[in-house]
């Protein structure tokens, strides 16, 4: 089936999405001890908020590299027609 | 739920759907008479189709959120009519006279503002949680969950839009993320108490508004919505998406829209109004086929994803496209189920 390679690209995202959410909630949120002063409390939250975007921009360069990787692999595959 | 409340919701759903059946032939009809068609650019030789059909769809959802709020009495539908407003006259004001590439996002965050404001007198228009499958609620964050709330409603009204370029894709896509809509409230409803059915009443006019435009939008096409109704499709599926507290499984649900419109930004590097792009990432072949374009400069969207698999006519194609967002809709119901049901 023609699909079936775009259908696992769009799988892995959805997959992507439950791993991460697992990582979110179990290790990004408990990070650190319950910090008492302001300067702790504003450096972890920065830190929990670096790591949100890096997980986003892991999703992101997953789907990225997956698709360039099925493109490169569909245009190897066809002859070059006359357009 | 109680035959009184039952009846309610099929009437938000019915009006809607009779509003454009009823209301679409004399305004197609008007819209030719006007001279207010545009070339079907995928058929050889191009036909000429009526276009924007976005007011009469923008008139049927109102009146369903109108429905909506005589029959609940929540500030639910007026926020959604709200957001739809915004956006149709976003999208008639593209229609008509073309934005900019930067400007029409910029110009749909202001869609974000009925919800925004209304929930100053409505305090449980949304709550601003993120709930997961299985592991539960966030914390509420009303800052940062009211600020991604702003910048959701110019990427999932634009994502949409990017969705709406061959016959029938716009309206099968709508028909299917709404009911994965439908479907994750209704379990939000049924599983949370004191979550009342009013999300779900505003949410049906979604559904019967795209299902009524799916039949004069399917191949070949009849009628064209223009950005006027993408892009309200895509504000009212933010903000019900908000407002029915539902926002992964409506994230997975339009999954292959998201990477459609990321793989066009990050490929032509910006907000390019498509009108303007350089390299075609498809073509329309002498046989009548749609060919994905070889060259390796060329956007990267989800039609030259799935044509680079083989070429394809109009139809197939688009049936290609609704399997994509078939199976992504079906994850997203396990979503729903995961997250209310257990």
């Amino acid at each position: 089936m023609k699909l079936a390679p775009l259908i696992g690209i769009e799988v892995a995202a959805f997959v992507l999405i439950i791993i991460e959410t697992y990582v979110f909630f179990n290790i990004v949120v408990p990070l650190g001890p319950i910090p008492h002063n302001l300067v702790e409390y504003t450096g972890y939250g920065l830190l929990k908020a670096l790591l949100v975007v890096g997980l986003v921009a892991v999703w992101f360069l997953v789907m990225v590299e997956l698709t360039r990787l099925y493109t490169r692999s569909q245009l190897s595959l066809s002859p070059r027609p006359a357009s | 739920m109680g035959l009184a409340e039952a009846g309610l919701l099929t009437l938000s759903f019915i009006v809607p759907f009779l509003v454009v059946i009823l209301g679409a032939p004399p305004y197609l009809a008007w819209l030719t008479r006007a001279g207010r068609v545009v070339d079907d650019a995928h058929k050889r030789p191009p036909t000429k189709v009526p276009s924007p059909t976005g007011p009469i769809l923008f008139v049927a959802a109102l009146a369903g959120e109108v429905v909506a709020y005589f029959a609940f009495g929540s500030l639910v539908p007026v926020a959604i009519a709200g957001a739809a407003t915004v956006a149709f006259v976003v999208g008639i004001t593209d229609d008509l006279f073309v934005l900019g590439g930067k400007t029409k996002p910029l110009l749909l965050l202001l869609a974000a503002a009925p919800i925004v404001l209304l929930v100053r007198f409505e305090s449980s228009l949304y709550n601003p949680v993120l709930t997961f499958p299985l592991l539960g609620d966030t914390a509420p964050h009303l800052i940062i969950y009211t600020l991604l709330a702003i910048v959701a409603f110019p990427i999932v009204a634009n994502a949409f839009n990017m969705m709406d370029s061959f016959n029938g894709q716009i309206s099968w896509f709508t028909v299917l993320v709404s009911l994965a809509l439908v479907f994750g409230i209704s379990l939000h409803a049924a599983y949370t108490s004191g979550f009342s059915l009013s999300r779900l009443a505003v949410a049906l006019p979604l559904v019967a508004v795209a299902l009524g435009f799916l039949l004069f939008n399917r191949y070949p096409s009849r009628a064209f919505d223009g950005d006027s109704g993408s892009l309200m499709f895509g504000a009212m599926f933010a903000g019900l998406t908000i407002t029915g507290g539902v926002e992964v499984a409506a994230m997975i649900a339009i999954v292959p829209a998201i990477l459609n419109s990321f793989y066009t930004l990050s490929s032509v590097r910006g907000f390019v109004e498509r009108r303007k792009m350089g390299a075609r990432p498809t073509y329309l072949g002498d046989d009548g086929k749609l060919y994905a374009t070889k060259d390796e400069s060329a956007p990267t969207t989800l039609i030259r994803l799935i044509l680079l698999g083989g070429a394809q006519d109009e139809k197939g194609l688009v049936r290609s496209v609704v399997i994509l967002v078939a199976v992504s809709c079906l994850l997203s119901a396990v979503i729903s189920v995961l997250t209310w049901a257990f």
